[in-house]
């Protein structure tokens, strides 16, 4: 049994929900609008991300392919990011979410460095509009919305029907039946998190990726600016 | 080809590098004070060479400790929430249990300062034995703080407590010997004391270092990675500073037979040893934040 987490599992439990999400890769065409709503929806600053698209082409000329993978937080059944926050300020919803209280958040990293899909990040004090700073953010599975009967911002505005969101314990679900009928993968199963982002039809070459460093380093300097614009008084010093 | 992918940073930079270190070394240099007090007459008394460093130690341990918990607060996003660690104490993070352990360490070493001032023997062993053991858990929990993050491989690795534990002495001792040479104390006894820590200390990490570079050599894919990593972007600092400087120098040094226990050479494998003791907790940290940010 997981230690440390606010509420037990509840993939697979009588009558507890857990909402999860089946991103369809088939259906991916790397727009981006799933990156965009979350942005507006959150006003996430500009050098960090709460879900992004990966993308990756593979082969030679004429033998090529471009492959996008939508990322975002698993919403872990059993997350170590929650496992070692020394405030409890990042926790486990009963219904599967893990949802950050930003009013207890010291902003340690902690659960950054515990992530093992790169799904946290610190919000730069001093924001111009929302004046949540200093402390650590990620993805919440839009529970606001889905409190009141919605879906995500990213899969509302998914045009390809690619993000598909819903309660993974209710069989008569989306999520449920496209688990229950394509081969899906989760990200890392290895490392123990029991994630519950599932992807139908990934490349090798998304999903086993440890080992290779990426060819394009394009949205690193984008963060590493980020990091070296909000340093000092605003920040700390940072690995980079 | 192509490939696009954005990252969000774990950002533990040079505060917890410092930090790291320098509570280590308040821990072993409160340690070497409290010795004589704790040990007494055990191992044939040796223990009280380090009488005459008893009150410098316990202010040197004290200044270090001054500096590394501001340091530490001022690293936290929210520095005017630092007692939410223990108000909020969560059982499963090792840094709940640092910032509890922290300012009872520091009570015990105002304990233990007044119970000297007062020539009061029982508290100077109480506080000296429980302040000890709190000393021990300071570089423990730095170094579980990064082995219970199951998903990184470079740490989620049972020796790193250890490790650090070891590097905390070899630091500690650098301070101890360096205070006593410069004020002329560094006797014969005291001499054989601080050799026998530092050449078990140096030989452990010694030892540590060579079960390093087999784990990651003969690793996963995750391993394999951060040794990558570690070679190209840290290779100075971990074969230059920490193995060469850091680590072989001085264990050459301390193994001479005839040179080892010169107070001049002594102190200088000290000092080296103390610069890899910095720099591999350097690397470890560094390196074992950047292993998976590609995926
Ligand atoms: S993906 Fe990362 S942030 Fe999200 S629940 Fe899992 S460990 Fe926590
Ligand atoms: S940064 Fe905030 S949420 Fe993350 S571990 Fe520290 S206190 Fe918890």
């Amino acid at each position: 049994m997981p230690v440390g987490l606010q509420a037990e599992p509840s993939l697979g439990v009588p009558g507890k929900k857990r909402w999860a999400m089946v991103v369809d890769l088939r259906r991916c065409i790397g727009c981006m609008a799933c990156v965009c709503a979350d942005k507006a929806e959150y006003d996430v600053p500009l050098g960090v991300w709460r879900t992004i698209v990966k993308v990756k082409d593979t082969g030679h000329y004429p033998n090529t392919k471009r492959h996008f993978m939508p990322r975002l937080c698993n919403h872990c059944d059993n997350p170590p990011c929650v496992r070692n926050c020394p405030t409890e300020a990042t926790y486990k919803h009963e219904d599967g979410f893990v949802l950050q209280r930003y009013e207890r958040c010291i902003a340690c990293r902690t659960c950054i460095a515990a992530c093992p899909y790169n799904a946290r990040h610190v919000l730069p004090k001093n924001r111009d509009r929302v004046k949540i700073g200093g402390v650590v953010d990620k993805c919440t599975f839009c529970s606001h919305r889905v409190e009141k009967g919605l879906a995500p911002a990213c899969v509302q505005t998914c045009l390809g029907r690619s993000r598909i969101f819903g309660d993974l314990n209710d069989p008569d679900s989306e999520v449920s039946k496209l688990v229950a009928r394509h081969k899906t993968v989760v990200l890392k199963p290895e490392k123990g998190t029991r994630p519950q982002v599932y992807y139908i039809k990934p490349e090798r070459a998304q999903t086993e990726q440890v080992f290779a460093a990426p060819q394009s380093y394009a949205a690193r300097s984008d963060s590493e600016a980020f990091y070296k614009h909000n340093r000092g008084s605003k920040f700390f010093s940072g690995v980079l | 080809m192509f490939e696009y992918m954005s990252y969000n940073i774990a950002p533990w930079g040079h505060e917890i590098v410092i930090y790291f270190f320098l509570i280590g070394a308040a821990s072993m240099t409160f340690v070497y004070a409290a010795a004589p007090a704790v040990f007494g007459n055990v191992f044939g008394g040796i223990a009280k060479s380090m009488e005459p460093f008893q009150k410098t130690g316990l202010f040197v341990s004290l200044i270090l400790l001054a500096i590394c918990g501001p340091l530490l607060i001022m690293d936290l996003g929210q520095p005017s929430r630092f007692l939410y660690p223990i108000l909020y104490f969560h059982w499963t993070s090792p840094l709940s249990w640092g910032s509890l352990f922290l300012p009872l360490f520091g009570l015990c070493i105002l304990g233990f300062y007044y119970g000297s001032m007062k020539g009061n023997q029982k508290l100077m062993r109480w506080t000296g034995i429980i302040g000890s053991l709190l000393a021990l858990s300071m570089p423990l929990y730095t170094g579980l703080d990064l082995m219970v993050h199951q998903t990184r491989e470079l740490w989620s690795n049972p020796t790193i407590p250890l490790l650090f534990v070891i590097l905390s002495m070899s630091s500690g001792t650098a301070v101890v010997a360096v205070i006593h040479f410069l004020r002329g104390q560094l006797d014969e006894q005291a001499a054989e004391f601080l050799h026998a820590f530092l050449y078990i200390s140096l030989a452990v990490t010694f030892a540590l270092f060579l079960a390093e570079w087999v784990v990651l050599n003969f690793g996963t894919g995750e391993k394999q990675q951060a040794w990558e990593i570690i070679n190209q972007q840290f290779g100075f600092k971990y074969w230059g500073v920490t193995f060469l400087i850091g680590i072989l120098v001085p264990l050459v040094l301390v193994a001479a037979p005839k040179i080892g226990r010169n107070p001049k050479v002594l102190t200088l494998a000290a000092v080296l040893s103390a610069v890899g003791a910095f720099s591999f907790r350097e690397v470890l940290i560094y390196a074992g934040q950047l292993t998976q940010i590609n995926f």
